[in-house]
Order: structure tokens, then sequence, then C-alpha cells
């Protein structure tokens, strides 16, 4: 871990998530008003109650006529909210889907994940294959009961299971959706070009792509937690979007997100020639990632709301 | 006809141990005192604070009552930092068309009250809540970026732009009724603490309360202060991102146009004008065409506009950056100090042989702006 | 919703645009009046560093207000994401979607739009 990125004072999931999908839309060319559904997948929602979904859809213009839904799962919400969409639009119940992966992390203060809890957000215009940049081949879901973290209603701060989260959560969920995955398609590791894993430190994705059989290599240019801390809803799916930056047309992409809970999804996707022309609408996720002021902790502190203020 | 008979102020302070009934009845009785009079037909309050903070509604009625005038008519005025003037013009015609004969106007409010953020706050209320105080931001933002703008434009340093306040305190020095009175330097205006750069502490009013009032008769006296031969006014744009031009204050260009029309000869001695900031001071007096647009504040670093100096004396009270700005109040002080000037009975810095006089009020930075003239009466 | 999305009203019979959307054109008083949406980039006309911040701010103090030009209209608007000592006049921003306000512990968040300086991609 080298540096994690922190929202500031004015900014929370549903502002992050906006921005991120005014980039999603702006590279898709659609017209906001064709969006039939939105859904904003995150763990730090500003209301408990209300969705942040609508305010979404208000401020990109696809209200009122709209699906819109706030999901969770923890870090996986936004994903699920990726699987319903393909369902959505391959059915034509929907022209085009919008779906959200936003969070602002927290931990409790001296906790070990306080070390990469941190704030960010992805977004994806889910639509028909005709001019999209990249296309879903197949996707798969793996869940079962398994309290590896969880977050009462109430309580300020998540806990975890240390350990448990490891083998019997994130390996073997991931495991298990990637495996029924390549074999629904017929595929394996080396006919990926990419693997994005849920990164929830820079060690997990690379010791689940080595049990997998995936080479480093192919993990590198969606690892993008050392940089910015994990994201949670935005992990994986930032990490996508930065392939998606690099990426050429006809690579093969792997991306699996990971949700406490416990549950995974696996997704193969084919990279089009539509993506070499829309890439430049909207900044890279390396734009981000370099476009930042550095911050104390006390500073942190203050932002995050660690230290206890009484309004006056 | 309106003529002011009487005027009675309370110096501008933090008066901890005063409320604003206290206050208004302070100020009137010297008001009443001074005209020499008992009864009255109307009370005009005016007032902007007092709603958010005691709280209170019906202002007028609740100060009429506590002052003992059962029965009186009242009314309460509220146009944010103009309601001073707003209520004066609102006396003069009551008289004007015969509905009374004689007038209390009484301005007051309180600054001091409460926390600074939070009269920081309710003070946002005299800009537009759907644009400019739409964001949280405080006071003096919306000046602070004209007083740049300003400098940019006309190229003018802000050194040039301390003379202003300089000036304001060294008239307060000698007006029993000012908040500040210590003299200051241009380099002390810079020295300050920041406010809303490029403003500082000592371009910005002080927060303070007072009360001033002045009592309007519909009959010619003898010893009538002075008369109000007009008072006018307009509305502007609800901000400055509206208008074309944002260095004019253009609902003051408007009201003194209009005032100009009405009256027939006109004798500018004295002017006391609205000076909450530095800048807002500048632009008036640009306004009112008594400097040429981005000269203006140079001539008072030439040192026009003082005792002696090229043009009108303008506030020799010390203006509103240090004779004090009890928001509501402030307009009738400004009229209670242009009549005390024209009936040679000014307490401070008097302006010798003064034959009429302007008071001139703005809100925010030209929502509104009103502008009385008054002349001297034998 | 034309905080979510700088939604300013054209007016029909002067051709002039202004922001916040208002009754009637604020310049020929018309009342024919249709929707636009702004750019979302435009340019600092003058700016201020407002330190009299509002107690619940305080953690943003001090706030920069600035005179934005979008070319068809103007507005008045925070300027974030920058040290307020490196902002000039004339810079580049362009509009974010931020938090206004937030009513105490328990009541609503008022989103709108801000601007940050445009930075070189």
């Amino acid at each position: 871990m080298i540096e994690k990125a922190v929202a500031g004072p004015d900014e929370d999931s549903t502002t992050m998530g906006l921005e991120a999908s005014l980039n999603a839309i702006r590279r898709s060319g659609v017209n906001p008003a064709d969006i039939g559904a939105v859904f904003f997948g995150t763990e730090s929602k500003p209301y408990s109650v209300k969705p942040s979904a609508t305010v979404i859809a208000e401020a990109i213009g696809a209200t009122p006529l709209t699906m819109a839904s706030d999901l969770e799962f923890a870090c996986r919400a936004a994903s699920e909210g990726i699987r319903a969409s393909i369902g959505l639009v391959a059915s034509y119940m929907v022209k085009y889907a919008l779906v959200i992966g936003s969070d602002t992390a927290q931990a409790n203060p001296g906790d070990v994940l306080e070390f990469t809890a941190s704030s960010g957000a992805a977004a994806f215009v889910i639509g028909p294959s005709k001019g999209s940049v990249a296309v879903f081949e197949g996707s798969s879901t793996y869940v079962t009961d398994t309290p590896d973290f969880w977050r009462r209603e109430g309580s300020r701060y998540p806990r975890h299971g240390e350990g448990f989260t490891g083998e019997p959560a994130y390996f073997s969920h991931i495991v298990g959706a990637v495996r029924d995955l390549m074999e629904k398609l017929g595929l394996k590791p080396s006919d990926f070009n990419y693997a994005i894993f849920h990164q929830p430190n820079g060690k997990f994705p690379l010791k689940v792509g080595e049990i997998l059989g995936f080479k480093s290599d192919q993990l590198k240019l969606g690892l993008v937690t050392p940089l910015i801390g994990n994201t949670y809803n935005g992990s994986a799916l930032i990490g996508l979007a930065r392939v998606l930056d690099y990426a050429k047309p006809g690579e093969r992409i792997l991306v699996a997100p990971f949700g406490s809970g416990a549950g995974s999804d696996a997704y193969s996707l084919t990279v089009t020639d539509a993506v070499e022309e829309k890439r430049g609408k909207a900044p890279l996720v390396d734009h981000y990632i370099n476009d930042k002021i550095v911050i104390s902790y006390s500073i942190y502190a203050r932002y995050r709301g660690l230290i206890h203020v009484v309004k006056e | 006809m309106a003529y002011i008979t009487g005027v009675g102020l309370v110096n501008v302070d933090r008066h901890y141990g005063k409320s604003v009934r206290k206050l208004a009845f302070e100020a009137s009785t010297a008001a009443l005192d001074s005209s020499m009079v008992e009864s009255i037909d109307f009370i005009v309050v005016a007032s902007s604070l007092s709603y958010l903070q005691e709280p209170q509604l019906d202002l007028a009625s609740y100060i009429a009552s506590s002052m003992g005038f059962r029965g009186v008519r009242s009314i309460a005025v509220e146009s944010g930092e103009a309601s001073g003037l707003a209520a004066v013009m609102t006396a003069k015609s009551l008289v004007d068309s015969g509905l009374a004969s004689r007038v209390l106007v009484v301005g007051v409010d309180k600054l001091s009250d409460n926390p600074s953020w939070r009269v920081y706050r309710d003070l946002s209320m005299l800009y537009d809540s759907e644009s400019d105080a739409f964001y949280t931001i405080g006071l003096g933002g919306v000046a602070g970026l004209l007083m740049r703008l300003y400098m940019e434009v006309y190229k003018v340093d802000r050194h040039t732009l301390a003379y202003w306040p300089a000036l304001m305190h060294s008239n307060a020095k000698a007006n029993p009724y000012a908040m500040l009175r210590f003299a200051i330097t241009p380099e002390k205006v810079l020295e300050a603490p920041p406010v809303a750069e490029p403003l500082t502490l000592l371009d910005t009013f002080p927060l303070g309360d007072g009360a001033a009032a002045i009592v309007v008769e519909g009959k010619a006296r003898g010893d009538a202060m002075a008369e109000i031969v007009a008072v006018e006014s307009s509305t502007g744009y609800q901000s400055v991102a509206l208008s074309d031009d944002p260095l004019r204050i253009e609902s003051l260009e408007v009201a003194y146009g209009r005032l100009v029309e009405r009256v027939d000869a006109m004798d500018v001695d004295v002017v006391e004008l609205h000076d909450s900031f530095t800048i807002t001071g500048i632009l008036e007096l640009e306004a009112l065409r008594l400097a040429e647009r981005g000269k203006a504040a140079e001539a008072v670093a030439h040192g026009n506009f003082s005792i002696g100096g090229e043009g009108p004396v303008v506030n020799p009270s010390g203006g509103l950056k240090a004779r004090g700005h009890p928001i509501g109040a402030t307009g009738v002080y400004q009229v209670a100090e242009v009549a005390l000037q024209l009936a040679g009975e000014f307490p401070g810095l008097k302006v010798e042989g003064a034959r009429g006089g302007l008071a001139v009020s703005v809100n925010a930075m030209g929502s509104s702006s009103y502008v009385a003239y008054l002349k001297a009466v034998g | 919703m034309h905080r979510y999305r700088l939604i300013a009203y054209k007016c029909k019979s002067c051709g002039r645009a202004h922001y916040p959307p208002a009754n009637a054109c604020p310049y020929c008083g018309s009342r024919d009046l249709g929707e636009i949406e702004l750019p979302r980039v435009g340019r600092i006309l003058s700016y201020s560093i407002v330190y009299t911040t509002p107690f619940e701010d305080k953690d943003r103090s001090p706030v920069v207000i600035g005179l934005v030009d979008l070319g068809v209209a103007r507005l008045i608007a925070e300027i974030v994401d920058v040290k307020p000592e490196d902002v000039r006049i004339d810079d580049r921003v362009e509009a974010v979607f931020r938090r206004i306000s937030v009513d105490g512990d328990t009541g609503l968040i008022v989103y709108g739009i801000k601007f940050r300086p445009v930075r070189t991609r």
C-alpha cells in the first residue's frame, strides 16, 4: 500500500458516483433519457433510507420514467447491479442501464482495515452489444451465508473475522465463481489477457490469481489498490475501468468482484473496436490517480468525522 | 411636505444589557424630547435581524406598546440593509398623503447578542437565497470578489483602496455616537486579518447594536431641523452574476436618476452613504457620479470628500465602517445625521453652511437602493 | 432540477439566458422562457477567499467563492479542490456535483454544483 484516496468534506458516495456516471455517459454517447435503470451499489450510503440512485437519476436527466435502486452486498453490490442489467438489456426491458459502485469506506481507527479503507467510484453504461466498448460473453455468481465481515444497524464501523475473511470467504467464493464461469464458457486462464479481482489489499488478488492459474502480469494493469486503497464497491470496477483505458480490441478480460457475507461474481468480456474511439472522451483512471493533494492524518480525521465535533 | 422635527440616536456599541425594545425606546424618547412632542399618530419600525433573533414578528406593535403608546398605529418595514431609508420613505408618504400628521420612525437592530458565526449566517440572508446565498459561505464573499474585480479592471492597487476606511475612522473620532473611534492608517487596513480576501477586517463594518429615531411631521414648524424633499428607490438584479457590468450598482444609478428628476435644484453639500464594505462605498461614489468610473478610490486617496477637500463631504459620521451598521437602523442614523448637519447641530465633524444632503442605502450589492434628499429649512 | 444539472432559462423574446431560472426574464421582463443546459466549463472572472465560514463548514474554511463565466450565462459558485492561494482570475473551471449543506444529524443533504480548476490531462 502506497497511498489511499480520501473523500473531501463536501463529497460522499453519491457525489463521487455522479461524477463517474457523467464520465461513463459521455463516453457512451447515449441520451440519458434512454437510461431505464440506475443501480447504485455501496456500503456507505449517505442515507440509510432514501436512495442515492434517485439523486443520480435526477442529476443525469433520466427521471422520471426509470428504475432506480440502491443495492447492498458489501463490496459486490454494484456487481449484482451489472448482472441484473445484463438481463434487463437482453430482455429488451430497458435500452440502457447505469451501474455505479461507490464508497467512502470507513474503518475503526487503529483497526488494520484503516490502512486500506478509501474512497472512490466507478460507473458503467450497460447496453446492446452494438456500439459497446466491451461485450459480455458470460457471467456467474457464487454466494453462501458466510459471516466474514459485517456491520450491525446503528454501528459506526464494521467488524471482521480477520483470518476468516481469507480462505473461507474471499478465496473460496472468487474461485467458485471464476471456475464456474470458465467451465460454462470452456475457457482457461491463458485465454484471458487481463484478470481483475476484488482487491482489499495488494496481496489477496495475486494469491487468488495464482490459485486459479493466472500469471501476475495479467493482474498488473487492473490492480489499483496499492495506489488508491480499497474503494470497496469501486475496487474491482475501478480496476476494470483502468484496464479498459489501455486494452486493445479483441482482448479478453476476466473481472471477479467479491463482497463479504459472502459472494463473488465472474464476468468474461471481449474488447471491441469502439473502445479506441470512446476512451478519450472522459478522464482516464490514471488522471484521477495522479491528480491529488496529499493530506495529513489529522486533516483526514477531520474530513472523515473521526473527531467528535459538537454541532452548535 | 415632510419635516424632521427631532432626532434621537443611541451610540452604536455592544449593548449586552439592553434589549431591542430598550434600545428602540431610548432612541425614540430622545427623538421625541428633541422634537418637544409627546404624542404621535404612527410608528414606523425598521429592523432586519430582530425577526430572526428575538425572534419576533409584528415587531412594530410590540415595540410601540412597550413604549406606552396605547392604540398608536404601527407598521414595520423590512428592506434588508435599506430598511431604515425604506421606513423614512414610508413615513414621508404617510404625512404627504395626510394619513398622519406626526410619525415616529425608529430603526433598531442588534448584532452582538449571538455568536458571530450565527450572525454571519443571518446576514447572508441579505443576499439571494437562490444564488449568492445558496452556498453556505459567510459574510463578505460577493463584496470581496467585486473588490478584486475592481482592482483588476481599473488597475487600482490595494493600498489606494485603503484610504477610504482610514478616512471613515478619522471622521468617526469626533462622533460621540460612533462605534469605532480610533484612527487607522491605510497600512493597518492591509495588515488586518482577512475577512473575504482582498477585504480585511478593517474594510468591513463592525458588528454592533444600535437604534436611531426621527420625528417626521407634515406641517412646517419654525424650529424644524430639515425637510425631507424626496426619497426614491429602485430594485436591481438578484445577483451581480446577472449584471453585464458588476462594478455598477445599477439600482442606485436608477434611484438617484429618479431623485434628480423629482427635485428642482439640489445642493449636495453632505452625503451619508452605505459603505458596508470599502468597495461598496467606492462603487456608490461612482454611481452617484461623484467620481468617474474607476477613479473613486484614487479621489479618496487624494483627499476628496473630506472636510476641506474637493466634492461634498462624504460620511462625516464615520459611515458604516466606523460609526457602525446596525442593519435596519442604519438608514435612520443616516437621515438623522444629515438632518443634524443641516440644522448645524451635528455633534461630530460639522459641515459648515450645509444647505442640502443625501442619505444613501444599498442592500447587499444592489438588490435594492434608496436615496433621500434633505434640505435645510429657513 | 436546475441545481443538479445547470439548467438555465433562455428568454424567447430577447434571447438572453439567466441562471438560476427566475419567473421572468431579468433583462426584458418577458415570461416566455425555455430551458437550456449550460456548458459545464467556464472561467473565473473574479473570486474571494472567505474566512467568515459558518460553524458547520469550518472544515472547509477558508472557502473560495467565484464569479464564473459560462459564456451564455454567469453565476456565483464555490470553487473547490484547490488551495485558495493558487486560484487566479481567468482560471478555467469545470462543474462538479457536491454537497452544499447538511441539516444536522437527521435532516436532509442538499446537493448542488460547485466548480474546480480544469487540470490538463
